[in-house]
């Protein structure tokens, strides 16, 4: 009985959670995770990038993110995949792991009402994307549409480290 | 470890996994996962000439169609078109397409991703017997580059015009060293009813990759194409093509100069229609510079000069997929509305021809996932077509208001 007991926490600990071996791990981005990813990284200046992995500007862009992330450690870097394609998932993991960005914050849209994910994130977001939001320490969001030029991240970023210096 | 202990584990370990499917579940745009129409996300609606409704819808990996006889109320037992679950584009903007000819045939046109990297392709087929049964899958061009958002119709002689972006010419910039934005605008058309293409042609270089188009003819039965342009600069503003006929592109010309610089996939294409007097209706999202939301604007001379842009909605209401239809009581168009936990449709109407335009009215709404609301006319009414995850399939006429 015991060794049943056994095999089963065996089977339920090692089957269902398939990726838990893979290093880029996937947070559900469902209602409520905005205010909380926001929560996690308060006090420090993140860049949350909204990108998917049928959008063409965002597969040019994710690399550079990537490269970004590398040379400044210092700035929380966030991925919140949105898009609604059916098993995702691993194709996003793959991208970003392709990208350099396997250690960032990672997140992915777990909620079949898109419109309402984008709504608590901004209500004016209809959804294109990639879309960059810049939150400095005060909590202060630039939003940037479309593919971020690197040169303005770096501006971004510099001036956000400057106090610390 | 005691028994409790342990059965405690497994339990616990059971329902983390549980939640997980349910999460998995919860993720999905689609009420359930089976191939039925209520199970669908994207469904698009024709009409024959008989009056009969068609449905084409995407559900469980399947495309598949039925009719309805008494307007929407009951539905024949579906068809897949499809004989093996397929990765369809479930993109925002994508959907199947139907295209119904005079002698009772149906052309229907679909993209699937065709591989890892979400490189699109276009299928077609086509039923012969009133849609008890459709030909093998065939792509609508043997080129293998990236292909999506295609558009289907017949124009009054009887040739299937098909549109859609196409990523070929990027591999020959490329490999000249040269940057290519976008994709082209190619066109085919079939003069045996969808079951075969004539040779791929461009029409426009260099268009906004990843919104749908909107397609219609003229009076004279020329095509007409809406589309995303990316403009110098990489503005992603709307131009318009009308056809010299059915196999020779025209010159192209800006809908309106709203200023959208962007190097992003809006995934929101217009809406076009053209009435028996000729005016095109047009409609629009853009987020640029010198507008934002929602537009309309029709043009009087084929397309050569619009309008000034006329916003629609409340802004304060994030205003999307618009819709526009010119029929013979009058022209509609619908958009959705959001407010944060309700999709509104609403409806407004003009029987001067796009001149004026009624106050904005409420016809449904839902609260949990939806599809683009779409019209669809059966030459005398419109109707709206609209599916939703928490309320299924609507199919109800617009009331004619003046």
């Amino acid at each position: 009985m015991k060794g049943q007991f056994l095999a089963a926490i065996l089977l339920l600990t090692f089957v269902p959670p398939a990726t838990a071996s893979d290093e880029t791990q996937l947070k559900p981005f469902e209602r409520g995770s905005w205010q909380q990813l926001l929560r996690s990284h308060r006090g420090h200046p993140t860049l949350v990038q909204f990108w998917g992995v049928t959008c063409g500007p965002c597969k040019v862009e994710l690399p550079q993110l990537g490269e970004f992330m590398k040379g400044h450690p210092a700035i929380d870097v966030v991925t919140v995949s949105a898009d609604l394609v059916p098993d995702l998932p691993d194709a996003t993991r793959s991208m970003l792991q392709k990208s350099g960005l396997s250690a960032a914050d990672n997140w992915i849209f777990s909620d079949g009402f898109a419109d309402r994910l984008r709504f608590e994130v901004d209500p004016a977001w209809l959804g294109d994307i990639p879309r960059t939001l810049l939150i400095s320490r005060d909590g202060a969001i630039t939003t940037i549409e479309g593919s971020a030029e690197i040169a303005e991240l770096e501006k971004w970023s510099d001036a956000q480290l400057a106090p610390a210096r | 470890m005691s028994r409790k202990l342990m059965l405690a584990a497994v339990l616990a370990l059971w329902q983390s996994f549980a939640l997980a499917q349910m999460n998995h579940q919860h993720a999905s745009e689609a009420a359930c996962e089976d191939a039925i129409l209520r199970c669908a996300t994207k469904v698009t609606p024709a009409i024959s000439q008989d009056g009969t409704l068609w449905l084409a819808w995407m559900a469980g990996g399947h495309v598949s169609i039925a009719s309805s006889g008494d307007g929407g109320h009951s539905f024949s037992a579906p068809v897949q078109v499809t004989r093996e679950s397929l990765n369809l584009d479930w993109g925002p903007d994508a959907r199947p397409k139907i295209a119904l000819d005079r002698s009772g045939g149906i052309a229907i046109a679909f993209s699937i991703f065709r591989d890892k990297a979400f490189n699109g392709q276009v299928l077609t087929t086509r039923s012969t017997d009133g849609g008890k049964s459709f030909a093998p899958l065939r792509p609508i061009t043997p080129n293998n580059e990236s292909q999506r958002f295609e558009a289907i119709a017949f124009d009054r002689s009887g040739t299937l015009l098909a549109a859609w972006l196409d990523k070929r010419n990027r591999v020959p910039a490329l490999e000249a060293g040269q940057k290519y934005d976008g994709a082209g605008l190619f066109f085919a058309t079939s003069k045996d009813g969808g079951t075969s293409y004539s040779d791929a042609r461009l029409a426009a270089e260099n268009t906004c990759e990843c919104c749908r188009l909107a397609l219609a003819f003229d009076s004279s039965d020329h095509p007409v194409v809406l589309f995303r342009n990316i403009f110098d600069g990489g503005v992603r503003d709307h131009a318009i093509m009308t056809f010299g006929d059915a196999a020779t592109p025209g010159e192209l010309h800006r809908v309106s100069r709203d200023d959208w610089q962007i190097a992003a996939c809006p995934h929101h294409g217009p809406s076009l229609s053209i009435s028996a007097a000729g005016t095109y209706h047009v409609a629009w999202y853009t987020n640029g510079k010198a507008r934002k939301g929602l537009f309309y604007a029709h043009s009087r001379d084929g397309g050569k000069t619009f309008s000034d842009p006329l916003p629609i909605g409340q802004s304060s209401k994030n205003p999307s997929r618009p819709q526009i239809i010119a029929g013979p009581q009058g022209t509609a168009m619908i958009w959705k509305e959001f407010d944060g936990e309700k999709t509104t449709i609403n409806l407004m109407t003009s029987r001067d021809d796009g001149e004026s335009w009624s106050t904005p009215k409420v016809i449904s709404s839902t609260t949990d996932a939806s599809d683009h609301p779409l019209l669809v006319s059966d030459g005398q009414r419109s109707y709206l077509s609209w599916m939703t995850k928490a309320d299924g399939y609507r199919f109800e006429p617009i009331e004619d208001e003046p």
